[in-house]
């Protein structure tokens, strides 16, 4: 229900539809209304968090599910599990494995020891009865300890996924695995560069759609619907074709990450004429915005580069210090052209929640516009929240025209 | 951007500094052969025991010689000499900057290709814990003072101590692997001997003898293991603030990725963590310019010359050097 509904409202409330969409529509159809499973016969290898290197995965020959999950009705589920006041994308992705309704069940599951509540999820998710291993993951990502700590883990992590499939980590299949994702992340870099021009030709909430089937899309079925897309796209820019109206705003979009269905602020955001234009949050541009990088292209170099790019690029709140996050969103804000930023927190996650001082005061150092919301999952609220965006966008429009006289 | 421009910047620079440092290798070590000479006081390594067949001669030997003379001379004629050397010294500094390193010094280019040797046997290399790469930094800067200081005293009685013997008249020069490596490139193995003639000869010959070893196995285990103790690179850096050549960074694009300190063979952890500076040719950096070419975003590191953008990290040029712009084979 609460799948197709916001399909629909994705493919029906805009203007001037993408072709090529539609391949992410049904996609995202097929396995959250149809439940048609994508991988059988794979090895499905479930991963609670971002910081599962895929690379590995692929190499190993199996198929990276992220669990990380956005369904109200699960959200329900873990509530009676953990605490009301829990982060609802935790008690969501713990009530999926309680109702155990997996389109693709994972075999196996990698929970990196990110914040609090995802750390215990995984051993909640434990006493279920799902074979669930803890990822050692660092709170700190400038000192020396943390990044040998954490190559230490990925290490452990490589060797307890090969024993698991029985299989061998090499130079030649860890190679052709970092190329592929390293290939994919480049085209969602090229799709970018089409939204930093002032035409805009693709919404922010087609583009959650696109790396959020990431999480579990076959990626060579990926790959080729996005290299279908990105001609669309070209064509579409030289047509000048535009999603948004020539005076809505261009918004960055950080904080929690929206994850399917849960698209509820971006759509208000984006049904209040605004435009979503960029992204940071761990959903969408931080899955892509970091390839891995290999000085020596040998096993040794390779595990250890791939895990630097999980660990020192990432701008989770879990960490100490935060101004990568600072400077990335500020940046964000200049290369797209934007004029405000959304920070959404979910109620519950008190990392982003503790985050918003220091982001609102640099925001407002540099001269950006920002909105705090605190969200959830539950359908509630939206008229309340519909007011306060649309305030926002308003306040946003009248300050560019002040600025264009 | 035009296109000469997106050619550069997604450039191959692994191989093209390969290719430009075997040409600079050749000139340098053999360029004597075709007429052709740099002079004598280049900021790297091309060593003046090579004999008739340098392009070039080292600033560093030169230096120590010229640093021979009593207290008076200095006054007059060989003070005027002096400066003027230094001036030529720094001239072809300002020019590369510390490129010299990065590009054309022959003791460079042998580490690294030992270092490519090791990377076909794939062994992996070897790296300083943080606390220990602090503690060796002085060291350069301890080799530069003595080589500076050990010849005045041989000339002159420094604060009343007597002179010192003669045999330490090149100090540098007998510990400098250069002596030994860069005219056995040429045929000639003369330079690898123990002097047995006084005690100060067979000490200075002997440790000559030991830092060649070093050199050769270091360089094997560690990248650039001998570049970490090099007082060419202390004495360069002294004047390499006005250089024309210089490495910036835009730190408000960069995300502390760390690709480019990973690249480093230098393992310069300022240039992935240090987001207000904006030269950042810290004192061990060679120029060699991997880093930008390891870093993946737009225009945060650039190789800039006298004002000019030659060469800057770029996506695209990062995706195309890692491979990425294909499909590849499909698993
Ligand atoms: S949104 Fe916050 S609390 Fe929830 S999983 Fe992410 S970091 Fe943890
Ligand atoms: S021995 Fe070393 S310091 Fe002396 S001239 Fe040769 S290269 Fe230069
Ligand atoms: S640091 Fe010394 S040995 Fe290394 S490249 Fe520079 S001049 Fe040559
Ligand atoms: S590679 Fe670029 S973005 Fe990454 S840390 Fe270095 S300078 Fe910063
Ligand atoms: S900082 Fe860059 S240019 Fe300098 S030595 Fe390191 S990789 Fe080379």
């Amino acid at each position: 229900m609460e799948a197709i509904k916001i399909i629909n409202s994705i493919k029906d409330d805009f203007k001037s539809t993408i072709q090529s969409m539609n391949y992410f529509y049904e996609l995202f159809e097929k396995v959250y209304c149809k439940n048609e499973p994508l991988h059988n016969g794979k090895t499905k290898i479930g991963t609670m968090c971002i910081q599962i290197p895929s690379e590995i995965i692929y190499a190993l020959d199996g198929v990276p599910i992220r669990l990380c999950n956005g369904f109200y009705t699960d959200d329900e589920i873990g509530s009676d599990l953990l605490t009301q006041k829990a982060c609802p994308l935790v008690k969501a992705t713990v009530g999926h494995f309680a109702s155990n309704n997996f389109t693709d069940k994972p075999d196996i599951v990698f929970s990196p020891t990110t914040c609090d509540q995802k750390t215990k999820a995984g051993a909640i998710v434990k006493n279920f009865g799902y074979k669930v291993v803890d990822v050692d993951f660092p709170r700190t990502k400038e000192s020396e300890g943390s990044r040998e700590y954490w190559r230490k883990s990925i290490k452990q992590f490589a060797v307890e996924l090969s024993k698991f499939k029985n299989k061998k980590l090499t130079k030649s299949n860890l190679e052709v695995s970092i190329k592929k994702i390293g290939y994919a992340q480049s085209l969602y870099h090229k799709l970018s560069e089409y939204r930093k021009q002032e035409i805009a030709p693709i919404l922010g909430v087609d583009m959650f759609l696109i790396t959020n089937a990431f999480f579990f899309d076959k990626i060579d079925s990926w790959i080729e619907a996005m290299e279908v897309l990105l001609k669309e796209m070209k064509t579409r820019v030289d047509e000048k074709i535009n999603v948004a109206g020539k005076m809505s705003p261009r918004i960055v979009f950080t904080g929690s990450p929206p994850i399917f269905p849960n698209y509820k602020i971006p759509l208000i955001i984006e049904q209040s004429d605004a435009l979503i234009v960029a992204d940071e949050t761990c959903s969408s541009n931080r899955m892509f915005n970091d390839m891995v990088a290999v000085d020596e292209w040998n096993l040794y170099d390779m595990i250890d580069s791939i895990s630097d790019k999980y660990l020192k690029a990432c701008t989770c709140p879990i960490f100490t210090t935060n101004d990568d996050r600072i400077r990335r969103i500020i940046d964000l804000v200049k290369n797209y052209k934007a004029d405000a930023v959304v920070y959404q927190a979910f109620a519950g996650c008190t990392v982003y929640e503790m985050e918003q001082r220091s982001v609102l005061d640099a925001m407002e150092k540099a001269g950006i516009p920002i909105l705090y919301i605190e969200s959830d999952y539950s359908p509630s609220q939206q008229g309340q929240l519909s007011t306060r965006i649309e305030a926002f966008v308003e306040s946003l429009k009248t300050r560019r025209r002040n600025k264009n006289r | 951007m035009s296109n000469l421009k997106r050619k550069i910047n997604n450039m191959n620079l692994v191989r093209f500094r390969f290719w430009f440092q075997i040409v600079a290798f050749l000139l340098i070590v053999y360029g004597g052969y075709i007429g052709f000479d740099l002079g004598n006081k280049l900021p790297t390594f091309a060593c003046v025991y090579n004999g008739d067949f340098t392009g070039g001669k080292c600033y560093l030997g030169m230096l120590q010689h010229d640093l021979k003379h009593p207290w008076e001379t200095f006054l007059g004629f060989a003070g005027y000499a002096f400066l003027i050397s230094l001036g030529i010294f720094i001239g072809w500094l300002w020019l590369l900057n510390k490129a010299w390193c990065g590009y054309v010094c022959p003791l460079g280019t042998m580490q690294d290709w030992i270092t490519a040797f090791r990377t076909k046997l794939k062994i992996r290399f070897s790296q300083y814990d943080w606390s220990s790469r602090a503690k060796i930094k002085p060291i350069k800067w301890i080799l530069l003072i003595l080589l500076l200081i050990i010849p005045v005293m041989i000339a002159n009685s420094v604060f009343g101590l007597p002179k010192l013997p003669n045999g330490l008249s090149m100090p540098f020069c007998d510990i400098c692997p250069g002596r030994m490596l860069i005219p056995a490139f040429t045929g000639d193995f003369g330079q690898f001997y123990i002097d047995f003639s006084s005690k100060t000869d067979l000490v200075m010959t002997t440790l000559g003898m030991i830092i060649v070893g070093l050199f050769l196995i270091g360089s094997f285990i560690k990248k650039r293991f001998f570049c970490y103790f090099c007082p060419m690179a202390a004495l360069q850096y002294t004047f390499s603030k006005p250089a024309l050549l210089k490495l910036y960074k835009d730190g408000s694009k960069c995300t502390k990725c760390g690709d480019c300190y990973r690249a480093c063979d230098m393992d310069i952890l300022e240039i992935a963590d240090d987001v207000t500076s904006k030269n950042l040719v810290t004192e061990d950096c060679t120029l060699c310019l991997k880093c930008v070419a390891a870093c993946p975003e737009e225009g945060c590191l650039e190789a800039n010359f006298a004002g000019k953008t030659i060469f800057e990290s770029t996506k695209e040029g990062f995706i195309i050097r890692m491979a990425m712009d294909k499909k590849g084979e499909s698993s």
